[in-house]
């Protein structure tokens, strides 16, 4: 552009591999470097180096999981395996997001079938994967231990840790050679802390990959949409602590009222309007991972962030 | 070059006459200077201290009114290019596109569509903002019918799409008084649209494929009289689109180059079957005026929600008035929710209690419109403003027990309102999703 602006940057996003090939030690027929920018996404030519990825969520116990979903894939969700390869063979993700909602039954303490849902998803699809483990404390730390240990040589993206527990999930991406996300809420700030707290127990900045949390859209998106924002700013302005990828996931947009309200015939193509939106939009906003839960929004958000970006 | 309020001063006839409507000269200077008033509006200037003061002292981005009426918009006087910088001011004006070759039934339809359609959300009527009429058909007869189709069915504003001035001045034949927005003027057509433009006082969408003709045709639109120029930057696509629609926000705010210094005009039908996420793009990175086949209401109502979410002023939580809100009906055993006022975590909260289909009562709390994790850090919520909020909407006379249910954030208060109330505290979770569960097992159980 003849009139483009010149740019004032003086910082680089940090590259952060996900999945990890044969070549690499693992099993994966592909693996991701996300981040790697130096400027704002189209406006400078290494603003937006590679089109976002689009990640498809499941879980390995369907009850804690949207009925749209349960719906509209049927019999496939009762399967892990089945689930996690049509993710890829079917969909089209480029990555797949499971979660170990099963943790959530009261008196959870069944470990072993933790890491056999992990390899289960790693045997099924040859993508790489995310791992979404427990929020519960008494139960975080020998669960992520196992979901490393399950993963080991996969460079897993571990999920999730916070200020206020931390520890269990990064001891596993150390010891496993993972990385991890790091959750904070909605806040430029709380997000450069908890990465320093991450930084002073050891874990790299290559192995961190910054969730700011998403709410979905017209639940506080707004909010998200400029934390992105001032993240990506902070970053290529210097500051070494924000300057890793992010990871966006509206995950209440198929419970909103929009959805459960929508008129007859109308709840999907509301959820997949709501999800395509909200991840087009988070990527816009300097996302590098946008995490969709119908199948039916991989195919179009995977559309709209190729014609925006062009191919990954 | 941007001046300081002082620079500015010191060219004002100092005189403190108010007939601007600001009380003194160094008011009016100030407001001047961060572009919130019109040079215009002082009557004792001189002509040398007007064109100093005039270039650098308008608002960067034009202010443009499309159509008059109820349903009129204004768009442009942007400042920013982060809205979390201040905010956006002017949202962008979502329109339906209409061809001329369309049947009288179909054009009426979705001209009734467009008028009709409201989505409540958060206490906001969001609405469609008009129709943007196409001459597809290359036919000026055509375009004129379909004009006068639409005008004989609503009153909106409209965008006149046709390349032809034979066309356009068919179509301002039948709402040229009703300040349409002309798409548009291009290098061929300049002067014959610009003398349309001009006579019907309507504002213009100006077209060209780079920066330096698009500069250039600026220029002479304004020489021949048109001032209200909306730029149409002609991105084959989306992505071009983003490009150079920021890097015209960037100039125009930093007011490098006047021209570009116009609301951004963007026919989102262009990209085809991507018309939706062009849309999206056009909200989210300065777009203006931004034309749409009909889409479908999941779509529409996704677009008109990022509208609402990217140009709500980050600067001002959206509140809810306190008080004791009902969903379904509650009688005097059902459980008492206490959370804050802040718009998103009672819509939030209020959404997935429905679901969960037991009556209860919202008890909503004045924090000013902060967030529960917010407002429980810097004090806004404490036992004393929920102790407060109890005796003023006499819960107490509501319902027969005694037990609040305060948000999982909230747990650190939850010894002191025990003893500000003397009511039974119980933690709720810290995620309302997880709400259907807590009643399920913790109150009921």
């Amino acid at each position: 552009m003849a009139y483009a602006p010149p740019a004032d940057w003086s910082g680089t996003i940090g590259l952060v591999q996900i999945g990890s090939t044969k070549a690499e030690g693992g099993t994966r027929t592909i693996s991701y470097r996300i981040g790697g920018n130096g400027g704002l996404p189209f406006i400078e030519p290494n603003g937006g180096l590679t089109r976002p990825l689009v990640a498809y969520e499941l879980c390995d116990d369907p009850a804690y999981w949207s009925p749209l979903v349960l719906e509209r894939l049927g019999a496939t969700t009762a399967d892990l395996a089945s689930w996690a390869r049509a993710a890829g063979a079917e969909l089209g993700a480029d990555l797949v997001r499971l979660y170990l909602t099963s943790t959530k039954r009261r008196g959870f303490d069944d470990f072993d079938a933790i890491g056999t849902a992990v390899r289960t998803a790693l045997g099924a699809t040859d993508l790489p994967l995310i791992v979404e483990g427990p929020n519960e404390p008494s139960i975080e730390s020998e669960a992520f231990r196992r979901i490393g240990e399950a993963g080991e040589g996969e460079r897993l993206l571990l999920g999730t840790a916070e200020a206020a527990r931390y520890r269990s999930v990064a001891a596993a991406a150390l010891a496993y050679h993972h990385a991890v996300i790091a959750q904070s809420p909605i806040d430029v700030n709380l997000a450069k802390q908890l990465n320093i707290l991450l930084r002073e127990i050891g874990v790299p900045h290559e192995q961190i990959v910054i969730d700011p949390y998403t709410g979905a859209l017209g639940y506080g998106f707004e909010y998200s949409y400029s934390a992105m924002e001032r993240i990506r700013y902070a970053a290529l302005k210097g500051d070494a602590d924000l300057a890793m990828p992010m990871i966006s996931s509206a995950v209440d947009s198929l419970t909103i009222k929009e959805v459960r309200d929508a008129p007859p015939g109308e709840a999907h193509r509301t959820a997949v309007a709501w999800e395509v939106t909200t991840g087009l939009a988070a990527a816009v906003a300097g996302a590098a991972i946008v995490c969709v839960r119908h199948p039916d929004s991989v195919a179009p958000l995977k559309a709209a962030l190729t014609a925006t970006w062009g191919s990954a | 070059m941007a001046l300081k309020a002082l620079d500015i001063y010191k060219l004002l006839p100092k005189k403190n006459c108010k007939e601007c409507g600001v009380p003194t000269c160094l008011t009016f200077a100030m407001k001047l200077a961060s572009g919130k008033a019109d040079i215009e509006l002082c009557p004792y200037l001189d002509e040398t201290a007007k064109s100093v003061l005039g270039a650098s002292t308008r608002p960067p981005i034009r202010l443009v009114k499309v159509g008059v009426g109820e349903r009129s918009f204004r768009v442009g006087d942007e400042f920013v290019f982060y809205r979390h910088e201040k905010t956006f001011y002017h949202q962008p004006a979502i329109l339906f596109r209409i061809s001329d070759l369309w049947d009288e039934a179909t054009i009426t339809g979705v001209v009734h569509e467009v008028g009709d359609f409201k989505l409540t959300r958060v206490g906001q009527d969001l609405l469609l903002n008009g129709v943007a009429i196409a001459n597809d058909s290359g036919d000026p007869a055509a375009f004129g019918r379909a004009v006068a189709v639409v005008e004989a069915n609503a009153d909106l504003p409209e965008v006149l799409i046709a390349d032809d001035p034979a066309a356009l001045e068919a179509g301002l034949a039948h709402c040229g008084t009703f300040r349409p927005l002309l798409d548009g003027a291009t290098e061929a057509n300049a002067e014959a649209v610009c003398a349309l433009a001009k006579k019907h006082g309507a504002p213009l969408v100006v077209r060209a494929p780079d920066f330096e003709p698009l500069v250039a045709l600026v220029q002479r639109c304004i020489a021949l009289g048109v001032p209200d120029l909306v730029l149409d930057l002609d991105a084959p696509t989306p992505a071009e689109f983003v490009e150079r629609s920021s890097a015209v926000r960037q100039l125009a705010i930093a007011r490098a180059v006047p021209e570009l210094g116009y609301p951004v005009y963007y026919d989102c039908s262009r990209a085809g079957a991507l018309a939706p996420d062009a849309l999206a793009l056009g909200i989210l990175k300065f777009g203006s005026v931004l034309v749409a086949g009909p889409l479908s209401r999941p779509q529409t109502i996704a677009a008109l929600t990022l509208r609402q979410n990217i140009y709500t002023d980050p600067q001002k939580p959206i509140q809810m008035t306190p008080g004791l809100y009902r969903i379904g009906n509650p009688g005097p055993e059902s459980p008492v929710l206490m959370t804050v006022n802040f718009s998103l975590t009672f819509f939030t909260l209020q959404g997935y209690l429905e679901s969960t289909r037991i009556p209860c009562y919202m008890l909503i709390v004045d924090t000013e419109g902060q967030s529960v994790l917010t407002a429980v850090a810097a004090g806004k919520l404490s036992e004393t403003v929920v102790a407060d909020a109890i005796r003023k909407f006499e819960v107490g006379d509501v319902v027969a027990h005694r037990k609040l249910i305060i948000p999982g954030y909230a747990s650190p208060l939850s010894g002191a309102i025990e003893d500000a109330t003397k009511w039974t505290v119980m933690v709720g979770p810290r995620d309302a999703a997880d709400i259907g569960a807590f009643l399920e097992t913790e109150w009921k159980g």
